[in-house]
């Protein structure tokens, strides 16, 4: 048996991320002892409409967020319970509503720093309600076997070292949280575990008290025992000693108090609960608590560390005389384990997971990004530059200085070509329409294809074929090229020509081949053809697609990554275009009619739709 | 519980019609001067000047400076701004109409768990403790506002006659309005006075406790609660509550002086444990620490360099109970960090430490704790098998 909670609870949870995380810990309990979930329902304004993922075991729940507690109810009538997680400024008006409503018989608080004028109110509305009010600043309740109330018994582990499976003969009144975890621990390490758990908050003044426990437990037949742990502060301890010494009751008492230290340490030293405060003339001082509870038949150790000792004693005791009929332990193998994440199990290597994707440059799980094993912020200290990021990130290599200096110029020269050309064209257009960054950006990339832009893989590709297997026989390359490709990729251009040659072209091919130790077969073979072609129609020359692709394959850029460099280089281009447009507030712009050759048909009637 | 000083608990009482005597805070001795040209009360009266700082026995100190006229009230302002007592320094005086009064009256008003209780007295100042027997009390339950009539029957009650009896009982309605309104804990007046020759009274002396988790709701409180441990904070302790100000969980200090037993101990009860059981066993403990709620590994660390610094420690008691949901190993680091940062600086020569815990990620936190003793560090570290407090006993008895 228990108190307050058991099989039958059902559970509102009112509050944010922290009421999630109560609810989690409540399903793993749940999971341990095989019964329903116990939080039905969460009630969180700002997320109304969500639903909750909670886990029981290996089972995935969704719990519904609600805005009100009267529209939670409404729609789950078996809710009996309230637990209050929202803040301090709201707690007040929550927990009223709480006990406002029908179904509701018990309402604990969790929420820490409640106002000590909201916490007497709200303890006096309960009492007139007859209904319970725990808290504020309590951890939970504790029924072992059948219901958990909060994160009052720690991680699943714990759950079980604890007993927590199935009840024993001890209740746990405390008014810390912590301790609340620790009785339970001491009473199934000394004794055959608890019955049920209450933390009632360290407040000064808390919604319940330790007397109107004790009598549930008085009333509980399978409550043998109380083991409460009180502290300074207040008199319901006091009101303890005196409820217990004032008949024959059936349960045993065993009390811990904090605070003695108070006698040798500065006065109005402040503790670690609000409540622990002595009064006036040593009103509520542990001695005094401790005296009325040993005068009162209590069992009381002069530390807590005592307690192992006096919960064992009163726990042999109870055996010897009957009371308390020892259960054989449990096989603790019999109970469940909580299925593990994948990570977890992965971290143990009991399982094997296919890689859904691979990769062989990049890693950022350390400190910071490695590529292909070099950390970035190394890269930098040793003077590396981007290039050789290029180098490693799309061909797994360091380059020299001397290919660093032609990929460098390789970029530089493409990073821009004017407004005029179709990329930079996109992107403007873009900008004037108000378009954002990224997208005026791809707008402009879009337009990187077989016509504009897009000719750097295919050239490398189709000359580096060349060089192997046309090696010295450029007209049987082009032939080969004319039936299976058509026009060769690289060669020819709208406006240069012999005449009029492209300058870049020029500087880059005189760069690599009087400046640098490059070896430069394809390049070569590119200019042989070019011969060729020229000879045929003057604007057949190598384009600067055609030369950046044969200088690429000549420092081993995998084909393809050739590409990639008239997109990154361009990307600077068009990020400048957008910028500009930007600065300036250009407008919206269209094109005009006269641009426009309106090769349209005659207005006419629309016939009827047949 | 926040203690707050007189000069808020003034204003306060003046928000809510309550006498109080004329009176000024300042910062700036000279500041004085030209408020006495503009407050014909500071050139008139009588004038008293009183270190407006938590300061206990400040009469004793020379802090509180009777009977003056403005240059004398400048000369003890200038006197008392600036002074050192033991750590703490004053800052700021109160300088308040001295009233020439006929009798001293008490009126106090204190929380508790069914409502409040009023103390009334006619015989109210220094003597109050030795006339506790005169002091009329009546109890005024939570959400009942007692009636004028009832109030001026308590007053009558106390010895309080005639006029005098009414205008006590209107004061005392408007300290219970206040009391409510404030949400406060405690008001003491001691004393309330009274000239007769004019009918004029004044609270001359205020202690006031807020509830400070109240704040949220009273947007007029400007004031920040004073040290509620009879002395002001020390550095380390400020330091440690800036901190926790910060954080989710919570870290907290306070320091006492001449004691070799330093306690870095987990969670608002089971701190105060382990202070008992140190005091229990006759060790002296060298201050009380509370780390709760699962704060991140950085505070715990801070609270833990403070602890380490502390002088004269013999001992550090690293206990805690069975958490539920602070995580015992990533709090477990930041005390490790602090353990290593601290003996690098050369801290923690002959400290033994001693070390209980159970709770989230226990395993893996008691082993990382229990590989300090291969750093050189004496360190005993125990799980929750054994009993929370006996690692006290442990290390008293080593």
């Amino acid at each position: 048996m228990s108190i307050l909670a058991n099989r039958d609870t059902r559970a509102v949870i009112i509050g944010g991320i922290a009421g999630l995380n109560a609810a989690r810990r409540m399903a793993q309990f749940d999971f341990l002892i095989n019964r329903p979930l116990t939080v039905e329902a969460f009630v969180y304004p700002p997320e109304e409409g969500q639903h909750k993922e909670i886990y029981r075991g290996g089972e995935l729940n969704n719990v519904t967020v609600y805005a009100s507690l009267d529209k939670a109810l409404e729609e789950n009538p078996q809710i009996n319970t309230v637990l209050i997680y929202i803040g301090a400024s709201r707690a007040y008006q929550s927990a009223k509503e709480a006990l406002d409503a029908r179904g509701i018989k018990l309402v604990t608080m969790i929420t820490e720093g409640v106002p000590e004028k909201d916490a007497k109110w709200l303890r006096k509305y309960a009492i007139e309600k007859g209904k319970i009010f725990n808290g504020p600043s309590s951890i939970g309740i504790m029924s072992a076997g059948e219901c958990r109330l909060g994160v009052i018994g720690g991680e699943y582990k714990n759950l079980k070292l604890c007993n927590l499976y199935r009840p024993g003969s001890f209740g746990v009144i405390t008014k810390s949280g912590g301790l609340s975890n620790e009785a339970m621990w001491l009473c199934a390490q000394n004794g055959d575990g608890i019955t049920s758990a209450v933390a009632i908050g360290g407040d000064s003044y808390p919604g319940t008290d330790f007397v109107t426990y004790l009598q549930m437990f008085e009333n509980d037949p399978e409550t043998k025992a109380v083991v409460i742990v009180g502290e300074v502060g207040g008199t319901l301890e006091e009101e303890a000693a005196e409820w217990f010494g004032a008949e024959k009751r059936r349960i045993k008492l065993i009390a811990a108090i904090g605070g003695t230290c108070q006698d040798v340490l500065p006065q109005g030293m402040k503790f670690g609960h609000a409540g622990a405060k002595e009064g006036k003339k040593g009103l509520g001082s542990a001695r005094s608590k401790i005296n009325a509870l040993r005068e009162a038949g209590a069992v009381v150790p002069d530390t807590f560390g005592g307690l192992s000792k006096a919960i064992k004693q009163v726990y042999l005791e109870l055996q010897a005389a009957g009371i308390i009929k020892p259960e054989p332990e449990l096989d603790e193998k019999l109970l469940p384990e909580l299925p593990p994440s994948v990570q977890e199990i992965m971290k143990q290597g009991d399982v094997i997971v296919e890689p859904l994707i691979r990769t062989t440059i990049s890693d950022d799980r350390g400190e910071e990004p490695r590529y292909v094993g070099y950390a970035a912020s190394e890269l930098c200290e040793k003077g590396y530059g981007i290039e050789d990021v290029i180098g490693l990130l799309w061909n797994k290599k360091l380059p020299t200085r001397e290919e660093s200096e032609i990929i460098k110029r390789i970029i530089m020269i493409s990073a821009d070509h004017g407004p005029a050309v179709s990329g930079a064209f996109g992107s403007i257009i873009a900008a004037c329409a108000g378009i954002d960054l990224p997208q005026a950006v791809s707008a402009g990339m879009t337009m990187i294809g077989p016509r504009f832009g897009g000719a750097v893989t295919n050239a490398g590709k189709y000359f580096k074929y060349g060089v192997k297997e046309y090696p010295n026989d450029i007209p049987g390359f082009l032939n080969w090229m004319k039936q299976n490709v058509g026009p060769v990729p690289g060669i020819g251009h709208r406006v240069k020509s012999v005449k009029n040659p492209d300058k870049r072209v020029k500087y880059l091919v005189e760069y690599v081949t009087n400046q640098t130790t490059l070896h430069t077969p394809c390049l070569d073979y590119a200019l042989e053809v070019e011969k060729i072609t020229t000879a045929k129609k003057d604007n057949l020359i190598l384009n600067v697609d055609g030369t950046i692709g044969c200088i690429l394959v000549d420092l081993d850029f995998p084909e393809f990554s050739l590409n990639g460099f008239f997109v990154l280089a361009r990307t600077i281009g068009m990020i400048g275009h957008w910028i500009d447009q930007n600065n300036q507030n250009a407008r919206l712009i269209r094109l005009y009619d006269y641009l426009i050759n309106y090769a349209v048909k005659e207005e006419r009637e629309v016939p009827d739709k047949k | 519980m926040a203690k707050i000083l007189e000069g808020p608990a003034m204003k306060l009482f003046n928000k809510w019609g309550i006498p109080v005597p004329n009176y000024v805070v300042i910062m700036d001795p000279n500041r004085l001067e030209q408020l006495g040209e503009a407050n014909k009360w500071l050139r008139e009266s009588k004038l008293v000047v009183k270190a407006h700082e938590a300061i206990g026995g400040r009469f004793k100190l020379g802090l509180v400076k009777l009977g003056l006229n403005l240059d004398q009230a400048l000369e003890a302002a200038k006197e008392m701004i600036g002074r050192e007592i033991g750590t703490s320094v004053v800052r700021q005086v109160i300088v308040a109409e001295m009233l020439d009064h006929d009798e001293e009256y008490y009126i106090s008003i204190a929380g508790n768990r069914d409502g409040a209780e009023l103390l009334l007295s006619n015989k109210g100042g220094v003597d109050i403790e030795d006339n506790w027997d005169s002091v009329k009390r009546l109890f005024i339950p939570l959400d009942e506002t007692p009636s004028i009539e009832r109030i001026t029957e308590a007053a009558i009650e106390a010895g309080f006659m005639g006029e005098i009896a009414e205008r006590v009982a209107k004061i005392t309605s408007r300290l219970i309005l206040c009391f409510d309104n404030e949400d406060a804990q405690s008001i003491e007046i001691n004393p309330l006075v009274i000239r007769k020759s004019d009918m004029r009274f004044a609270a001359l002396d205020a202690v006031m406790n807020v509830d400070w988790d109240a704040r949220f709701r009273h947007a007029d409180w400007d004031f920040k609660p004073v040290s509620e441990i009879g002395r002001p904070f020390t550095e380390a302790e400020q330091q440690i509550m800036d901190i926790d100000a910060r954080i989710k969980g919570s870290v907290k200090l306070v320091e006492v002086p001449g004691g070799n037993i330093a306690l870095l101990t987990a969670g608002g009860g089971a701190s105060v444990f382990y202070s008992d059981a140190v005091v229990a066993r006759g060790g002296s403990i060298a201050n009380y620490a509370e780390y709760s709620g699962d704060p991140p590994d950085w505070a715990v660390e801070a609270l833990t360099e403070t602890i380490c610094r502390l002088p004269d420690i013999k001992h550090i008691i690293v206990g805690g109970a069975i958490a539920n949901f602070t995580d015992v190993k990533a709090t477990f680091n930041g005390i490790i960090n602090g353990f290593r940062e601290s003996k690098s600086k050369g801290y923690l020569e002959n400290v033994k430490i001693w070390v209980r815990r159970g709770g989230p990620n226990e395993n893996q936190g008691l082993a990382s704790m229990k590989k300090l003793q291969e750093e050189g560090f004496d360190i005993h570290v125990y799980d929750r098998s054994m009993p929370m407090t006996d690692i006290v006993d442990l290390a008293l008895n080593s």
